[in-house]
This record gives structure tokens, sequence and C-alpha cells, in this order.
């Protein structure tokens, strides 16, 4: 009877942490050491009861830490069908051995379960003297281990790495349409925090500017839309995304003065048709697309330390 | 000048005074009533003088990081105006005068 | 003061000048048109930043014989000719509203000495 003890993991398809580790430990990492052994004359029932005692499925047979041979209870059984179990171990042990020297990758292991189909491999050293034995149940527990070592270590670096001065903000913003009561609210929330940080001021001026007139169009030219905001040390990037009812002359919408808001929007103070122009003079980084029907994005990347314009000191 | 010397000066009603109030020297004074104008500008805003008296004109003076907004022509201030004053650490005045005559008065003032 | 002593003042650009002369007693300054039908009186001169034909409008109901743009704000051809019609001066000036406000209240200030 062959148990199929083929190890079901892909190398091709690992995720690079797992084939990292395959490759990283070392068979001597994860074997057992605690080698349950036996000489060639020591008798077949005799090893039927180290077996059992020890609970081991495959005995290397050595002498004088030379390996020679080993018994799988496979054997045993074949032995207690056919009642030799009073017969001497060399004479039925494998001979033709597979070996794993203690050095070699994890990787090799597993490809060997895989091609051999055997249950365990004995491991030797550099001298091809044996010193431990390797399963499958091995390799699990290893595997296991190391990676609850290194998921702890990730967290920890994780939690360890956000420092104080990071601007690490990531905000998403519902902009609904017509909601003057809030209209600029979420730039005036994003101001704050830059503020908080430290920004200098003339970079917050930017980002508040671009991402306040950003949040106006959505409320009084769409249908409602999103503000993504992504700032870090380095820049800070909004994106504006309605999806109505799109622009249809977009480039004159670009023109200072342009404007298609109504007189009532222009009574409550929108709506002058600086927008567009404004947010491009502030930003580094500026895109616009729009079309009828198809909605308006517009992204504007605002990079910090590098003035537009004038660069005098105040 | 310092605020309070522009408040009696003005004869302004106080709405809201922002917590670090009296310490700040006014010398950058905008003058607006087109929010989207008040954008425009790059440099630093103390006072905002306008008489568009809305909670867009607080958020607008928020975003130019102004300390203070003053709403001229006896304009009526609504609640939100002075929440907003209270959500953003700002001051809010309200003058009888016109823009036009605060103006005259700060330049008095400044000397 | 009047209409022509402004235009002795540093910093302004005459761009409308088929204008009758008249005497000047006071300022207003907004952008909000309807808040200058409301409170503007004659001979104000308004100080604005609206340049256009509407302004003209809003300035002949009450009585204003000049504009001041701020801002270098550009001036739409139909604002011009629509002053020329009604005889109303149009300066241009690089200063703001709160620069201009200061300027014709010192030199009123002068004139009344």
């Amino acid at each position: 009877m062959v148990i199929d003890k083929s190890i079901p993991i892909k190398m091709e398809e690992s995720t690079s942490l797992i084939l990292d580790l395959i490759y990283r430990l070392k068979i001597k990492d994860v074997m057992s050491r605690n080698l349950v052994v036996a000489s060639p004359e020591d008798s077949l029932d005799h090893i039927k009861t180290l077996m059992k005692q020890k609970n081991v499925t495959g005995i290397p047979i050595v002498k004088k830490d030379r390996l020679l041979g080993i018994l799988s209870i496979d054997d045993i059984f074949k032995a207690l069908d056919n009642g030799y179990m009073q017969e001497l171990a060399e004479k039925h042990m494998s001979k033709k051995l597979v070996m794993l020297e203690e050095d070699m990758p994890l990787a090799f292991a597993i490809s060997y379960f895989d091609k051999f189909k055997y249950g365990r491999f004995p491991v030797v050293d550099r001298n091809n003297l044996l010193v431990g034995m390797i399963t499958s149940r091995d390799i699990n527990v290893g595997l296991l281990i190391t990676i609850n070592k290194e998921v702890a270590r990730m967290e920890e670096l994780l939690a360890q790495s956000t420092p104080v001065d990071v601007h690490n903000i990531r905000k998403i913003f519902r902009i609904r349409k017509y909601d003057f009561e809030h209209a600029g609210n979420a730039s005036n929330r994003i101001k704050k925090l830059l503020v908080e940080r430290k920004l200098d001021p003339r970079d917050i001026r930017r980002v508040a500017v671009a991402m306040y007139e950003m949040e106006i169009n959505i409320t009084v030219h769409s249908e409602g839309g999103t503000l993504t905001v992504v700032i870090d040390n380095d820049h800070a990037e909004i994106i504006a995304k309605d999806s109505a009812p799109g622009i249809e002359h977009p480039e004159l919408a670009l023109q200072e003065g342009y404007s298609t808001a109504n007189e009532w929007i222009k009574s409550l103070g929108f709506g002058a048709g600086m927008g567009l122009a404004n947010i491009r003079r502030v930003s580094d980084t500026f895109d616009f697309h729009s079309a009828l029907g198809k909605g308006t994005t517009v992204r504007a990347v605002i990079d910090f330390k590098r003035k537009k314009g004038n660069d005098n000191d105040h | 000048m310092k605020i309070d010397q522009l408040i009696k000066e003005l004869g302004c009603e106080v709405l809201h005074r922002r917590k670090e109030t009296g310490v700040k020297d006014l010398k950058h004074f905008v003058v607006s009533d087109l929010m989207s104008d008040v954008l425009l500008i790059d440099e630093e805003v103390d006072l905002l003088i306008t008489s568009l008296s809305t909670t867009q004109a607080m958020r607008t003076a928020d975003i130019v990081s102004a300390m203070g907004v003053i709403i001229v022509n006896g304009k009526a201030v609504t609640a939100d105006m002075k929440a907003a004053a209270k959500e953003f650490d700002m001051t809010l005045l309200k003058t009888k005068l016109s823009t036009f005559e605060v103006c005259g008065v700060i330049h008095r003032l400044k000397g | 003061m009047t209409i022509k002593d402004m235009m002795q003042l540093k910093g302004l650009t005459l761009v409308q000048q088929e204008f009758e002369d008249a005497t000047i007693s006071g300022g207003y300054t907004s952008d909000l048109l309807s808040d200058v039908m409301a409170h503007a009186v004659a001979d104000n001169v308004l100080i604005t930043i609206q340049a256009h034909i509407n302004t003209v409008a809003v300035a002949k109901l009450v009585g204003i014989r000049a504009l001041l743009i701020a801002n270098d704000r550009e001036i739409l051809d139909d604002m011009i000719r629509a002053a020329q019609k009604e005889k109303i001066a149009i300066f241009r000036s690089k200063m703001n509203q709160f620069e201009l406000s200061v300027l014709v209240s010192k030199l009123l200030a002068k004139a009344s000495c």
C-alpha cells in the first residue's frame, strides 16, 4: 500500500514570501534530530516495536552513524503479511537511498517529496553521516513557525514605521450637488490637517485653493461626485470626479472668466468662472478631462517646497 | 494695528473671537465680495472685508488662512456663520460702515 | 474733488475718456451690484472688479459718474461703449480694492481740507 504523500505546494505560483522562506530555510532548520535508529543486526520485530514506541514510520539503519539503509512501516507490513518478522534489518532494508543534505534549502526537500513519494528522507551532513530525518510534517511545522515569526516581525515594523512627520493622508469625500451649506467642508478639513502637520504655509495655500475650487465645482456644476486626496511628504494629489453632466466645451472651461453658472448660483458667491484656470495656476501637474454625458475628471498635483512662480521669501 | 483698535474705531459688533485674539499685528487686508477672487490671492491674508454675509465667505477665509472676517454694510450675520467662525477659530466682526469707509479707517489707524 | 482731479492719480489709467466731469463726494467699494444699487449714492466713485456692461447700467441707475476697475481686470468692449454712451468715466488700475479705497479716501480728505 502506498500512501500518496505529495506536497501540494505549487512552486511556480507561491507568493514571494513563501518562496523566499523555502529557499532561505535549510533542511537542518526543520528536520528532526531526535533520531531513532537501528543497527543492521536488529530484527524486524525489534524495528516494529521501536516504531510503535517512538511513534515513527521510518527507521534509518546505521553503523557508526553511517547510513546503510532505511526501513519503513510498509516494509514491516510486508514482513507481517509474509511472516518474516524475525529476520534481520539488513536483509530487508532499502539500500537505494535518497538522502538529503542538511544544508540544502527546504525547497529541495519539497520537490523531493513530490518526486519520490516517500514519507520521509534521511538527512546527512557533508561527511555523509546521518544527522536527522525529515518528514512532510516537519516541513509543515517548520514553515508555520517561521511564517508566524515573519509576520510578527513585519507587524512590529509596520507599527514602528509611522513617523510623526509623515504627511500621510488618504481620504475620499463624497460631494453632493448643490450642498452649499457644506460646500468646501472637505477642503477646510484637509487644510486643518496640513496646518497641524506644519506644512509650509505657501504649500498649504496651494493645496487648499486647488481642492476648494474642485470641491465647489462638483457642488455647483455636477450631479455630485467624489474628491480623492492623497498627501505624503513630497506632494499632494487631488482628484475630482463626477459622472454627470460633463462639460460641453472643455477648452472654454479653462478660460478665466468663462462660466456656465446661473444667476442664483452667482448670487451665492459662486460661479465667477475662475475655477479650473486657478487650479491649474496653483498646481505643478494639472489634468482635466470632460465630455458631455460622460462627466468630468480633474487632477491636480502640488509638489511641496517647489514654489510656483515667485521664489522670494516672505 | 491690533484687532481691538479696529473693533473700537469701526464700532464693530463682535460675533466671535478667535482663541489667540489681540496678539496679531494686522497688516494684510483683503477687500472682496467675490469669493472666487479671494482664491486668486497668493499673499498672506489677515482680515477679509466683505459684504458677502454667507458661510462661504467664512470657508473661503479659512482656505486662505485669514484670522478674521469683517462683514460690512450692517448685513445680518447668520448662525451658521457664527458656527463656522467657531469651527475655524476665526474672529467674526460686523460693522454698519461701508467697505470704502472701513478702508479709510484702517488706513488712518495704520498711520 | 472732480473726476478730472482723479486723472492725476498715480496708478490709475483712464480707459474711457468721454465723460462729463462731476464732483466726487465719496466712494463705494463693492463687487455685488445688488449692493451697489442698495447702498451707493450719486457722486460716489465706484471701486469694483466687475468689468462688464451691467456695472454701467447700475452706475447709471444710482447716479455714479466714474468707475474704478481694480486688479487690472480686462474691460470688455461693450462696457466701454455703454459707458461712452452714458458719459461715465472708466479708470483701470493694477491696485486692489483695498488700495484704491485708501487712495480715493486720501484724495477726498485732502480735497476737503
